[in-house]
């Protein structure tokens, strides 16, 4: 899984921060549409694509606020273009309506949430890994997403032209989760092209009499209709059937949410994505996203340089978790640490599935990241009691 | 460690142009084949309060990008030396502003008091302080070539503050020399 590069070549090596990173991994996903509302610690997205954008075809447009921003994200993408919008910590509890919007109506879209301290206004500059639960429920009901979590600058480039692609194939919002400090920190990197054909959405194709918005074939998602193509749609909040009309008929409803809930069931191989380092020896699995998975990393080769047993599982993508991959990896440790700038969110999702582990949380939420001797402590101390 | 690993952070208030001097090096240092981190933090203030540009510089990849130990530390005020000094090495070299950063902890780590902002407001402009130390630090310190910061300042400055930039990189640079020869 680890697709870094060992050397740089002087020609090609330059310095980017990870905001700028998602900037030009989303120019090269086919974005077209951006509409925001500057919010530190993520506005250098906004200040990148503001020209960037309008220079590979595409609008930008500032909205009076981030609701409207997210609103007029959905709509660019109804009109049939890869569409995002980048915020933080307050914006992104602003956007939750319309993005729960965009998942029962099943718009593709990428959010970029680059996290600082809360609750509320909380620290701006300041790094926080507290909305990992947020990304996956943040908005009422019941509803997938996928939260795709980058731990270093190439990581947000290739992670953010992901997003866009799993957005199309999926249907689905898709959300881009990192800290302030990825997103603000600048590392020398080699970016590469994009390989492959980037995902185009699925349109509505065949006889526009029989069209159904909302009927799915065996893959689970509905053709999008290409605005002008002439079929007859309706997008509605409002929980609908196949013809995408409002519907309160419980089995058509019934079907329509379990389609909604399970659809990325269907393409999981596609959507996991997953590091995990020296864990098949490990007495100590540590489990990390973002700079607390970086410290992670440098923890592991402390305590392996000490004789003892750890290895790191870093889920890359958030939602939906990992899981055959945690439990694989952990399948020979006799505790699990995590490590994360928050009072216990990812740990909870550890504990639910590995439930007969130890597992044991590192919990920082001063506003100061966690570093590595901490993490090898920690790690150090758990093994010797395992 | 896997790699040789260098650490250096400019420390200071917001507002006096620490990050620019951070990814100046960076760039520099980047420009010569060098894998670099930089980071930093501040306050959500644009003026003022405790601001800091962090750089982690290596020969193949940095795994872990923010800064545990500083080997070099440039202090250009006195609100800097509290969180920035627990952090450096025994061996770190330290240059601090002689104006603004007056005294600094007891001990025995080579610490050089340096007039770089004396020396910014007699060019003129009390705003290239943050350039006047890149240019003494890079001359104390050898970690990039000159030729490479100098042409990231010249690339890298508005042009109304082009010759300045390039006159304080050179003014850092003067007031190192003597400095770095009487210590070799």
């Amino acid at each position: 899984m680890n697709v870094h590069d060992k050397s740089l070549s002087k020609s090609t090596a330059k310095l980017l921060s990870g905001n700028s990173a998602c900037a030009q991994g989303a120019v090269a996903a086919g974005c077209k549409f951006f509409a925001g509302y500057p919010i530190t610690p993520s506005s250098e997205i906004a200040e990148k694509l503001v020209t960037s954008l309008p220079q590979a075809g595409g609008v930008f447009i500032q909205m009076e606020d981030e609701i409207s921003a997210m609103a007029a994200v959905i709509g660019a993408s109804m009109g049939g273009v890869k569409a995002m919008t980048a915020t933080s910590g307050p914006g992104f509890s602003l956007k939750q309506e319309n993005i729960g919007y965009a998942a029962g109506a099943e718009i593709p879209c990428v959010i970029v949430n680059v996290m600082r301290g809360g609750p509320s206004t909380g620290m701006p500059t300041r790094p926080s890994q507290a909305d990992i639960m947020q990304t996956r429920f943040g908005s009422h009901g019941d509803y997938p997403m996928i939260v795709l979590a980058p731990s270093s600058v190439r990581e947000i480039y290739e992670e953010t032209i992901r997003a866009f692609d799993l957005a199309e194939i999926c249907r689905t919002p898709v959300i881009v989760l990192y800290d302030q400090v990825i997103a603000q920190s600048s590392e020398t990197v080699a970016l590469a092209p994009p390989s492959g054909v980037r995902a185009e959405r699925k349109w509505a194709s065949g006889p526009r009499a029989d069209y159904k918005p909302y009927a799915a074939g065996i893959d689970g998602i509905p053709a999008m209709p290409r605005p002008g193509d002439g079929y007859r749609t309706h997008t509605t909040g409002l929980t609908h059937g196949e013809n995408g009309f409002p519907t309160q008929n419980p089995e058509a409803v019934e079907r329509a949410m379990s389609r909604l809930y399970s659809k990325l069931d269907l393409h999981r191989e596609l959507i996991e994505s997953w590091e995990a380092i020296r864990c098949e020896d490990a007495d100590v699995v540590i489990v990390a996203i973002g700079i607390s998975a970086r410290a992670a990393k440098r923890a592991v080769e402390i305590c392996r340089a000490k004789g003892v047993h750890v290895g790191l599982f870093r889920p890359i993508t958030l939602w939906p978790f990992p899981e055959a991959a945690l439990q694989q990896a952990c399948k020979g440790a006799r505790a699990v640490l995590v490590p994360e700038l928050n009072i216990g969110q990812l740990r909870l999702e550890v504990e639910r599935l590995l439930g007969r582990h130890r597992v044991e949380g590192l919990h920082q939420y001063s506003g100061e990241p966690i570093t590595p001797a901490q993490i090898a402590a920690r790690a150090t101390t758990l093994a010797s009691e395992a | 460690m896997p790699h040789s690993r260098i650490e250096l952070r400019f420390g200071g208030t917001g507002g006096q142009g620490l990050i620019l001097s951070g990814k100046m090096l960076a760039d520099a240092l980047a420009s010569e084949g060098k894998h670099v981190a930089q980071s930093q933090t501040y306050e959500p203030t644009s003026r003022g309060g405790f601001c800091n540009a962090d750089l982690v510089v290596a020969n193949g990849e940095v795994d872990y990008p923010l800064p545990i130990a500083f080997d070099y530390l440039v202090l250009l005020d006195k609100l800097a030396v509290k969180p920035s000094w627990p952090r450096i090495k025994p061996d770190a070299l330290v240059i601090a502003d002689t104006r603004l950063c007056p005294e600094l902890p007891d001990g025995s780590t080579p610490r050089h008091h340096l007039p770089l902002s004396r020396t910014a407001l007699e060019l003129g402009n009390e705003r290239v302080t943050n350039i006047v130390a890149l240019g003494a630090l890079i001359a104390l310190s050898g970690i990039c070539k000159r030729q490479s910061i100098e042409r990231v300042v010249r690339t890298g400055s508005p042009r109304a503050f082009l010759d300045l930039n390039l006159d304080a990189l050179a003014a850092g640079y003067a007031l190192a020399t003597p400095v770095a020869a009487a210590a070799s």
